[in-house]
């Protein structure tokens, strides 16, 4: 077998299996089994949490591995980080890991910051001499030049964050496995921690991110892997399968089954105002034909969200809302948003804004193709996040 | 899904979406995943890794001590504290059991500190894979490096005792005999038993959480069970099997074994701290047939502790 250079990851048909939630390891259980076994109605003792993975990395690439929870996501970087095996399949990973897993996990809480950054920098495998030559940077980083002599049982969940991956992200290791570490900490700091992050990749690290901020992936990745229910559903450019997921979410969060609402909705339908195809920067035209059981002051809400039941905007409006069926027409002034796949979500709240159940709970009408240029990407660690103001027209009658 | 091949830069642009049908039920035998870690490979892999394991010991000595006013002051009072209990307790128990003229305090000592040793090893030690499950889900250091880390702490506390070994002697007038320089050997064989079955025991509590239940009565039956405050020589050198008769107080025929070399190789403890006591305490050569048993099966525990060891590690990181 050639050499491969450091910074690879082969994985070929790798497996894994976890005991199965069932077969608790109590003496009743184990009995119950027993007996189940004896008289062949046994359920297999385990369930596959990877099936069949396949992928390989060439040094210096960036992967991110998206999918719901539960969908083998950390299980694979496990794998990958040797903190655990496969059941079947061969990984190869060549040179040395760095492993952001939940990064204050080797903080001892007795232990003062200082002592922890040496413990900690050992335990990832740096030298003496490493840490306490990157000491003072690392402290830096974290923003704790004033507690860094404090037990770490005092720091907050937020410095010991900091703490832990300021740590870990000095260890220049030839493969870097990022796990939705930048959950805790403030917007600042998670920006930092992003930037971080591309300059190890810039350097030439081999880059594995898991999050479920499909922005931050988004930023980060030039790759992406969509684990789902235990296989790869997709891979390829970070933007495809993002927006693949997306488009797999949003079906999922519309078949979420709430209550509707007391207004029914008959009609739903957007267009472009000027009759040709929906998009960006065209004027849109959403148009609903709804039943209500009586007449209501209410607040109305539009919004549009690509994948996720979180908008990217919404406008809204207040007014009569008459009894028996109306319809509610609404002119948005621009369509701020690239060629894709998009959902329209509204919600008739009580107006002014109560306790009361809304008369038509936050949920998609129709989905829709927006025709246009593809989205401009903000630059390497950053992410697009923008707040939108759209400027919109409301006619209930 | 296809494979994206390395050495085919244009295919990895593209997008390629799995067909789920591909995917079988269950993964062919040829790939079943079989761990291997060859003895000497593994012991290697620890060596280059023992770094993280002094790390790891200080993290827990300092721990220790950390919010006590007194600090590590007490690695030394803690046993200096024991030492008075035995002074004050058994200078009235002489004549409990046989101790060829060494005064029971000195002679118990002895092997109440190998088997602390012992004992906390297996305590801590046993338990060090569940104690530190966080940072073993996280990092990926050999697993011995957590229950060998522990016996290292507690090493260093035994040597500590020393201190109210030394205060000992002076207290009851006497001196270590020169054949003292033989009791390092006596402590390699006995670090080398409890790294074996610390070893083991950790890896299988992982597996079966009712030893750690267990493990407590069997450290409390074990002090009785170990010459710790009896003599070694309660137990025969030659046992008659079958056979032979009794002549003039001596026996003659039929098969004899050596119990003490039988106990040995089963509790190595009973011959390092009976050696011990015939070498420091008395004087005297160190009954060598009882020791080399003791050698021998403290080696057994070692290998086929760290093969067990070894064998279940693959499952520590899914279920500890």
């Amino acid at each position: 077998m050639p050499t491969l250079p450091e910074g690879t990851i082969q994985v070929e048909r790798v497996w894994k299996k976890f005991r199965s939630d069932k077969t608790l390891p109590l003496f009743y259980d184990q009995m119950t089994r027993l007996s189940r076994r004896l008289t062949d109605r046994d359920e297999p003792g385990y369930r596959w949490v990877l099936k069949d993975v396949n992928f390989d990395v060439s040094p210096g690439e960036s992967m991110a591995l998206i999918g719901i929870n539960g969908s083998g996501k950390t299980t694979l970087l496990k794998i990958l980080s040797q903190v655990t095996y496969q059941s079947a399949g061969r990984c190869t990973v060549v040179g040395r890991i760095g492993a952001l897993l939940g990064v204050t996990a080797g903080l001892h809480p007795d232990l003062s910051g200082r002592e922890n950054v040496f413990l900690y920098g050992a335990v990832l495998g740096m030298g003496r001499d490493a840490i306490r030559r990157k000491f003072d940077t690392i402290v830096e980083f974290a923003e704790l030049s004033d507690a860094i002599d404090r037990q770490v049982k005092f720091f907050s969940m937020g410095m010991q964050m900091r703490l832990g991956f300021s740590i870990s992200a000095f260890l220049e290791p030839d493969i870097l496995l990022v796990d939705e570490v930048l959950s805790v900490g403030d917007a600042n700091f998670q920006q930092k921690c992003l930037q971080r992050i591309g300059e190890i990749v810039n350097n030439g690290t081999t880059l594995i991110y898991v999050s479920h901020d499909l922005a931050s992936v988004e930023a980060s990745c030039q790759r992406a892997l969509w684990l789902s229910n235990a296989v790869v559903r997709a891979a390829g450019p970070t933007k495809d399968v993002v927006t693949l997921y997306r488009t797999e979410v949003e079906q999922n969060a519309s078949r979420v089954n709430m209550e509707p609402g007391v207004v029914q909705v008959l009609k739903a339908e957007v267009r472009a105002t000027d009759g040709g195809p929906i998009r960006s920067e065209c004027e849109l035209e959403v148009r609903l034909v709804l039943n209500a059981p009586q007449e209501a002051m209410a607040n109305f809400f539009v919004g549009v969200s690509q994948g996720t039941a979180f908008p990217m905007f919404v406008v809204d409006h207040h007014g009569t809302m008459p009894e028996g069926d109306f319809e509610v027409v609404c002119k948005l002034g621009y369509l701020p948003v690239p060629r894709g796949h998009y959902s329209l979500w509204s919600a008739i709240t009580g107006y002014p804004r109560g306790k009361r159940d809304p008369y038509l709970t936050w949920q998609p009408l129709v989905s829709f193709e927006s025709f246009g240029p593809d989205r401009m990407d903000p630059p390497q660690g950053v992410m697009a996040l923008t707040p939108v103001y759209v400027g919109a027209q409301w006619e209930v009658n | 899904m296809t494979d994206l091949a390395v050495d085919q830069p244009g295919r990895r642009e593209a997008l390629v979406v799995t067909d789920l049908s591909t995917i079988p039920a269950e993964p062919s035998d040829d790939i079943v995943y079989e761990h291997r870690a060859p003895f000497f490979a593994s012991v290697r892999t620890l060596w280059a890794n023992r770094e993280i394991m002094y790390t790891l010991a200080e993290r827990d000595f300092r721990a220790q001590y950390k919010q006590a006013v007194l600090g590590l002051a007490w690695a030394v009072l803690s046993p200096v504290a024991t030492l008075v209990i035995f002074v004050l307790v058994f200078s009235h128990v002489k004549k409990a059991f046989p101790t060829d003229g060494i005064p029971y305090a000195l002679f118990a000592f002895v092997g109440i500190m190998c088997w602390t040793f012992f004992a906390g090893s297996l305590g801590s030690g046993g338990s060090a894979l569940l104690t530190n499950k966080g940072l073993m889900a996280k990092t990926q250091f050999p697993r011995e490096c957590f229950p060998l880390e522990t016996m290292l702490v507690v090493g260093l506390n035994t040597v500590i005792s020393f201190i109210p070994l030394t205060l000992l002697f002076v207290i009851f007038g006497r001196a270590p005999k020169v054949a003292t320089v033989w009791v390092p050997l006596f402590m390699v064989i006995e670090v080398v038993f409890a790294v074996g079955i610390t070893l083991a025991v950790s890896s299988l509590i992982v597996q079966m959480r009712d030893l750690a239940q267990v493990l407590p009565i069997i450290i409390s039956l074990g002090i009785f069970m170990t010459p710790v405050i009896w003599p070694f020589s309660y137990i025969p050198t030659k046992y008659h099997l079958f056979g032979g008769t009794e002549v003039h107080g001596h026996w003659i025929g039929g098969i004899s074994i050596n119990l003490q070399a039988v106990y040995g190789f089963i509790n190595p403890l009973g011959p390092v701290i009976n050696s011990i006591r015939q070498t420091m305490l008395l004087g005297v050569h160190p009954s060598w047939w009882p020791l080399t048993t003791a050698a021998a099966g403290a080696l057994c525990y070692l290998v086929f502790g760290y093969k067990i060891f070894k064998r279940y590690e693959v499952n520590f990181a899914d279920i500890a």
